[in-house]
């Protein structure tokens, strides 16, 4: 269904009966075409429909009901906590700026990979793309534990400095700080980050590079002057995509519980604070078309080539 | 005249030179910074895989109280987590958890094939009304996990623990790593010119589309499948919230080792997921190599 919809043109509402209609029952090669096109978005949108559409709409009704575990009644109440309890605006806050603050980490650290890997001539470059890649198919949950072995009480890198300097590992441990969650981020980002921005540096012009270097600009000036340029809309799509992934990861975040923010809240208001389904429901909600508005901003930003997950 | 001329070359030369002195001032970068980036990849290189290769060192090993873990060569660990050992504390139901996860993920990879290739081949082939739109929605995930759990637990509430939620979910979350990497096949083929031949040949549509398109986009598709599958097989932040009961899916037997138990057994746990996603990764290219195609190999 929602597929005719969106493959008829909506600007003429007769036209969309019309259209439709030639699509059900198709008389010339344009409309087997058309009939063609509804029919492969079709699973994709029964999927849509059954798993996220009909779910969201239910999740809209279950914030404003009165009973915790069942739709009946109407409170504003949820939405109204929401706007005045302290905490929610804290939470907000501490997922944006921490959100944000992977992001840049994040998509620095990948332009400087990807630079390497495009300009400099590596041993194993296939070996090295492929391991720095592979960290995406990890949990966030395992990516936790990442970061305790390293940095947790019995971790590598605490010991290690406990070793040198003689304090105890339990004073040093930082797996469970904001320091510790930063980098829990940063491992399940910068993967990402590096993979869209190596589709940008694959495609730069060379021979303006070379004709820089050459006229006598030092490398740094080179990259500022025409590297940069060249591939700014990888780094803006880079931005995009990592912040949306910087914004939905839960799993670090309820094994590092170092920071409150919006995903841990939801699961806090649902298993720890006593089933509040209503006020989980309007951070879903909430969440939900933050980042939907906030990803076709950023589309209208980037032209389709430059989007990658 | 001519004393102007030399006047404003001089002028010129100067300035030029300022310029230049001013480039040379800045040339520290041509000498550390291919060290710094060099530096920065080699430090990334190993805050990515150190911990991964030190889980799978110590979960073979008996303590860790120093720097590094003691003990080797032990299975104990391993034998544990897989509630495979003797004694008290001993998990139960890991195998058959494993088991029911491996169906969870086939599920949502069968269900990802039949509706990711149409819609990315749509996609990639025509052009239509609000196509930018729908491929956006294709190949970002609609709703964060966390967001869909819960969703689901008023919408579904007598499928806490089914298989076919989970499935549903997992399918609905992963779907874009699916159009994505069938997507980017797609755009190495000449789909038109195929489709063409095929047609002209009296081919049906969806005889072309099941008979020439899908298996000349076998390589996307058996890469989609392997994304798909390893990473439905430990989506953790949907099942946490939606699994209420029947078997313990694999992602909530990683939280718990990793939450509640010691961390050499957290490490066998990991460990075992490592294992899985090889497996799977292995299974998966040996069954594209071996068939799917009516197409000679290029």
């Amino acid at each position: 269904m929602s597929g005719s919809t969106a493959s008829a043109d909506t600007r003429n509402p007769s036209g969309v009966v019309a259209k439709a209609q030639s699509a059900a029952f198709p008389e010339t090669e344009a409309d087997r075409e058309r009939r063609r096109i509804v029919i492969m978005c079709l699973p994709y949108f029964a999927l849509a429909a059954v798993g996220a559409f009909v779910p969201l709409a239910i999740m809209a009704r279950m914030s404003v009901s009165t009973e915790r575990f069942e739709n009946a009644g109407f409170t504003m109440e949820a939405w109204r906590t929401l706007l005045t309890e302290p905490v929610y605006w804290e939470v907000a806050w501490n997922t944006l700026w921490f959100a944000v603050a992977t992001t840049v980490f994040s998509v620095v650290i990948g332009v400087a990979i990807s630079h390497a890997l495009a300009k400099y001539d590596l041993p194993f470059e296939n070996t090295l793309i492929a391991l720095i890649s592979f960290p995406i198919a990890l949990p966030g949950i395992v990516v936790a534990f990442m970061i305790i072995v390293l940095f947790g009480r019995t971790g590598l890198l605490t010991n290690l400095v406990a070793f040198f300097t003689g304090q105890s590992p339990i004073d040093l441990a930082m797996a469970v700080s904001v320091f510790g969650l930063f980098l829990g981020y940063s491992f399940s980002l910068i993967p990402r980050s590096t993979m869209v921005l190596r589709g940008a540096f694959a495609e730069i012009n060379e021979d303006a590079e070379e004709a820089a270097r050459s006229l006598g600009a030092s490398p740094l000036l080179t990259f500022y002057y025409v590297t940069l340029p060249q591939v700014w809309p990888g780094i803006v799509a880079a931005l995009v995509l990592t912040f949306r992934t910087a914004l939905a990861i839960f799993g670090t975040v309820l094994v590092l519980p170092a920071l409150n923010v919006a995903t841990l809240r939801i699961s806090l208001e649902i298993q720890s604070l006593g089933f509040n389904s209503q006020i989980a429901a309007a951070i879903g909600l909430i969440y939900f078309f933050f980042i939907l508005s906030f990803t076709f901003a950023g589309v209208k930003l980037l032209d389709n080539e430059a989007l990658k997950i | 005249m001519t004393g102007d001329d030399s006047q404003s070359d001089t002028e010129e030369f100067r300035t030029s030179r300022r310029k230049r002195s001013r480039i040379h001032r800045l040339d520290v970068s041509s000498l550390i910074g291919r060290k710094l980036v060099t530096l920065v990849l080699v430090g990334t290189l190993v805050f990515l895989m150190l911990p991964i290769f030190m889980t799978i060192v110590a979960s073979f090993g008996t303590t860790w109280t120093g720097v590094l873990p003691r003990g080797y060569f032990n299975l104990d660990n391993w034998l544990t987590v897989l509630g495979l050992a003797e004694g008290v504390g001993v998990r139960q139901g890991v195998i058959s958890g494993l088991a029911f996860s491996t169906l969870l993920a086939t599920g949502g990879m069968v269900i990802n094939v039949i509706v990711g290739v149409p819609i990315a081949y749509a996609l990639t082939r025509y052009d239509f009304f609000a196509k930018d739109y729908i491929n956006t929605l294709a190949i970002l995930p609609i709703v964060p996990g966390i967001v869909l759990a819960v969703a689901f637990l008023r919408t579904y509430p007598e499928m806490g623990g089914s298989a076919f939620g989970l499935i549903i979910g997992y399918a609905l979350l992963k779907s874009p790593y699916m159009v994505l990497t069938v997507q980017s096949s797609f755009q190495a083929m000449n789909l038109q010119q195929i489709e063409e031949s095929a047609r002209s040949l009296g081919a049906s549509w969806i005889r072309t589309f099941l008979t020439v398109i899908v298996p000349n986009a076998k390589n996307g598709i058996i890469a989609g499948c392997i994304i798909t599958w390893t990473l439905a097989a430990a989506e953790f932040n949907f099942t946490f919230m939606v699994h209420a009961r029947g078997p313990r899916p694999f992602s909530l037997f990683l939280f718990e080792n990793i939450t509640r138990s010691p961390v050499l057994q957290g490490a066998a746990a990991v460990s075992v997921y490592f294992a899985i996603v090889t497996a799977a990764i292995l299974i998966l290219q040996t069954a594209g190599k071996a068939g799917f195609t009516t197409v000679e190999e290029q």
